[in-house]
C-alpha cells in the first residue's frame, strides 16, 4: 500500500498546476463550510443561549391547551393546587434538570400618572427564576438589586421599549390596573427597579414582577398555589429531546376526568419564532456542504478522467508487465483519495485559521434589537465530517475513471499515442 | 522441449466492416534460451504474433501453449499474473514510468506484480543494473537518461522477476548505430547469463544480425526460417 501511495502521490504533482487548482477549488469549498458552518453555528447557539438563558428556559409545562391560546394570555388556564406539588416532585427527582421557575404570566395596563398603555408581565420568584435563566439579571440596567433576587416585592422591571415611552426611571413609581380571571379589576402601586434589554420573541418584552405582587393585583390567595407555567433548566442543554421525551412521558400520566392529558410540554423550539431561523440556518449549511460536494466531484472527475487519459500508454505498460487489474485501480482511487485528503486537510486547517481570526477579532452585529459579539468556532467532529465527505466523494468520483483504466487491454493500451 | 508452441494460429482484425488477416496458420516451436526474430515487411504480422505470445492478445483460431500452458484460454487476471511470471517487455519507446527512478522503475514488478520482500528486491535490482551497467544511473529519472540507458534500464526491468521469454518490438528502432549495438550486446549476455529465451519483431538488421533464429513473416505467414548456429555466445 505505501508503493501505491507513492506512486500515486508521484502521478499527482507531476501535473502540479493541475493538481494545484484543483487542490486550491477544493480547499476553498471546504474553507467556505468551515467558516460558513461556524460563524452559523456560532450564531445559532449564541441566540438560542440568549433566548433559553434570559427568557424562554430550555423546556415550559403548561396546562393543555395553553400555547394555543398563549397570545391572550389566558388566566383560567392555569396549574394550581395538587398539580404544581406533582410536578414540582418530579422535576425534584429528575437529575438532568438544574432548576425550575414557576411563572404566572398576565396582562395589564400600566400608568405613570400621565400616560396609559398596555403590559405583558411574568411574575416570578427571583431566586427560582434568576436559576432558570441565569442571564435575565444581565439583561437588567440600572438595578441595585443582587442577581439572585433581581426583582423584590413592590417593585417592577419594565422593559426599555416601554420605559422609554413612558419616560420612566429606576425610581419611578407605576401603576398596575388588571383584570382577574372572574373579569373584576384591581390596581397596585410599584415602583421600578430596572430596565430589562428587549429580547427576540413573544416573551422579550415583558417585564417583571414578584409573584406574590401578582396575587395581590390578581387577587388570587396566598394559600393558592397557582401559576400559568413551570420553566425548566436543564444540567446538560444537549440532552433536551432527551429529557423532553421523558418528561412528556411522566406528565401524559397526568389526566383530566375525561382522560384527557391535563399538561402540554413544550421546548424553546416550540416557543420562539427564532427556531424557524435555525432551521433556515441547518438547511444553507447542508446547501453549503451539497455545493462542496459537487465541486469536489465535478474537480476529482476531470482530474482523474484527464489523468487516465493522458496516460493510456502507461496504464498498457504496467498492463502488460503483469500489473494485476486490482492494482491499477487502487493506483487512481488513491490518486483521487489523496488529492481529496490534501484538500481537505489544507481547507480545514486555513478554515480554523480564519475561524481563530474571527474569535480574536470578534463579529459584533444587531439582530432584532440584541446586540450580539459572535466568537466563530467550530466543533472538530463538525471539521471531520467535512473532511470525511471530501475524502469519500474523492473516491467515489475517482471510481469511474479507475475502473477505466484497469479494464484497458494492454494491447489497445500500448497502441496509444 | 518447446517453451513457445503455435498451432495454427490465426488473427483476424475487424477494421470496420472490413476483416483483416494478420495471421494465417502460423506454427512454430521456440525452445527455451534461444535468440530468435521475427523479420518482415510493415504489415506483415510480427507485432501481433509477438503480443499473441505475449498474452497481450488472443488469436482468432488455433492454440498457445507456453511452458505447456494453454494460454489463449486464461482470462484477464490470469493472463496478467501469468504476464507477470513468465515474461519481459521491451518497448520501441522504452515506456519507462516518468515517475520513478531508474531503480524504482526495475523495482516496480517485484513490488506489483511478485510482492518480493524489500531486501531481496534491493539485491536483485542492484544485481541487474550492474549487469546492464546502469548502476550509477540508479538514482536518476528516465528524463534525465539518453534513449540506450533507457533502454538498457527496461532490459534490467524485463528481467528483474526472471521470466522464461522476453520479448522486444522493435527495441533499437529508436537508437543510434552504436547504442543499438551496445543494448542488443547486453541483451544477448543477459541471455547467456540468465538462460532466458528472447524473441524480437524488428527490421533492424543489427539485431538480425545477432539472433540465432530468424522467422521471416510475409503477409502473416512464415516463409522462411534460417539457423545461425555459429550465434550463441559471442
Amino acid at each position: 500500500m505505501g508503493n501505491i501511495l507513492k506512486i500515486a502521490l508521484r502521478n499527482l504533482f507531476r501535473y502540479k498546476r493541475r493538481t494545484l487548482l484543483t487542490a486550491s477549488l477544493i480547499a476553498i469549498g471546504v474553507i467556505l463550510v468551515v467558516v460558513f458552518g461556524g460563524i452559523a453555528n456560532s450564531f445559532k447557539n449564541k441566540v438560542i443561549g440568549i433566548l433559553t438563558n434570559s427568557n424562554l428556559a430550555d423546556i415550559q409545562i403548561h396546562k393543555k391547551g395553553y400555547i394555543s391560546s398563549i397570545d391572550n394570555l389566558p388566566l383560567d388556564l392555569t396549574i394550581s393546587g395538587e398539580g404544581i406539588n406533582k410536578i414540582e416532585n418530579l422535576l425534584k427527582e429528575n437529575e438532568q434538570i438544574k432548576a425550575f421557575s414557576k411563572r404566572f404570566r398576565f396582562g395589564s395596563a400600566i400608568s405613570n400618572f400621565v400616560q396609559t398603555t398596555n403590559i405583558r408581565l411574568t411574575a416570578v420568584y427571583p431566586e427560582m427564576e434568576s436559576q432558570t435563566c441565569p442571564d435575565l439579571p444581565k439583561r437588567i440596567k440600572n438595578s441595585k438589586n443582587e442577581p439572585s433576587n433581581f426583582v423584590r416585592r413592590g417593585e417592577l422591571i419594565v422593559p426599555i421599549n416601554l420605559a422609554q415611552g413612558l419616560d420612566l426611571k429606576v425610581g419611578s413609581d407605576v401603576v398596575l390596573v388588571a383584570n382577574n380571571k372572574d373579569g373584576s379589576v384591581n390596581g397596585i402601586t410599584l415602583r421600578v427597579s430596572g430596565i430589562s434589554e428587549n429580547i427576540l420573541g413573544p416573551t422579550g418584552k415583558d417585564g417583571y414582577l414578584h409573584l406574590d405582587d401578582a396575587r395581590t393585583l390578581l387577587r388570587i390567595p396566598t394559600s393558592q398555589n397557582e401559576v400559568t407555567e413551570i420553566a425548566i433548566k436543564l444540567n446538560n442543554f444537549d440532552k433536551l429531546d432527551y429529557v423532553y421525551n421523558q418528561l412528556k412521558s411522566e406528565l401524559m400520566k397526568f389526566k383530566t376526568q375525561s382522560g384527557k392529558p391535563m399538561y402540554e410540554i413544550s421546548t424553546w423550539k416550540e416557543l420562539s419564532p427564532f427556531a424557524s431561523i435555525v432551521r433556515i440556518i441547518d438547511l444553507l449549511i447542508i446547501v453549503v456542504k451539497i455545493v462542496l460536494i459537487f465541486i469536489v466531484l465535478v474537480s476529482i472527475l476531470n482530474v482523474m478522467i484527464m489523468s487516465v487519459y493522458e496516460r493510456v500508454s502507461e496504464i498498457g505498460t504496467i498492463a502488460s508487465i503483469g500489473t494485476p487489474p486490482g492494482k491499477i485501480l487502487s493506483l487512481f482511487l488513491v490518486e483521487g483519495f489523496s488529492l481529496g485528503l490534501i484538500s481537505s486537510i489544507v481547507g480545514s486547517l486555513l478554515g480554523i485559521a480564519i475561524l481563530f481570526l474571527f474569535s480574536i477579532i470578534k463579529l459584533n452585529f444587531t439582530f432584532g434589537r440584541m446586540e450580539l459579539a459572535l466568537s466563530p468556532e467550530i466543533q472538530l467532529s463538525e471539521v471531520i465530517f467535512t473532511s470525511l465527505i471530501v475524502i469519500i466523494i474523492s473516491v467515489v468520483s475517482s471510481l469511474q475513471p479507475a475502473i477505466k483504466a484497469s479494464k484497458l487491454e494492454p494491447v489497445d493500451a500500448l497502441r496509444h499515442v | 522441449m518447446s517453451l513457445v508452441k503455435l498451432k495454427n494460429v490465426k488473427k483476424i482484425y475487424q477494421v470496420g466492416e472490413v476483416k483483416v488477416s494478420a495471421l494465417k496458420d502460423i506454427n512454430l516451436n521456440i525452445n527455451k534460451g534461444k535468440f530468435i526474430s521475427f523479420i518482415g515487411p510493415s504489415g506483415s504480422g510480427k507485432t501481433t504474433l509477438l503480443n499473441l505470445i505475449g498474452c497481450l492478445d488472443k488469436p482468432t483460431n488455433g492454440e498457445i501453449f507456453i511452458n505447456d500452458v494453454k494460454v489463449n484460454q486464461l482470462g484477464r487476471k490470469e493472463s496478467a499474473k501469468f504476464r507477470g511470471d513468465n515474461i519481459g517487455f521491451i518497448f520501441q519507446n522504452f515506456n519507462l514510468l516518468p515517475v520513478l527512478t531508474v531503480f524504482e522503475n526495475v523495482e516496480y514488478p517485484l513490488i506489483m506484480v511478485h510482492s518480493v520482500p524489500k531486501t531481496e528486491r534491493k539485491k536483485r535490482v542492484l544485481t541487474l543494473l550492474e549487469k546492464v551497467g546502469m548502476l550509477d544511473q540508479k538514482d536518476k529519472y528516465p528524463n534525465q537518461l539518453s534513449g540506450g540507458q533507457k533502454q538498457r534500464v527496461a532490459v534490467a526491468r524485463a528481467l528483474v522477476t526472471n521470466p522464461k521469454i522476453v520479448l522486444a518490438d522493435e527495441p533499437t528502432a529508436n537508437l543510434d548505430h552504436k547504442t543499438a549495438y551496445r543494448v542488443i550486446k547486453t541483451m544477448h549476455i543477459m541471455k547467456n547469463e540468465l538462460g532466458t529465451t528472447f524473441i524480437f519483431a524488428t527490421h533492424d538488421p543489427k539485431v538480425v544480425g545477432e539472433v540465432e533464429t530468424i522467422y521471416t513473416l510475409e503477409d502473416g505467414l512464415v516463409v522462411d526460417k534460417k539457423i545461425h548456429n555459429d550465434r550463441k555466445g559471442n
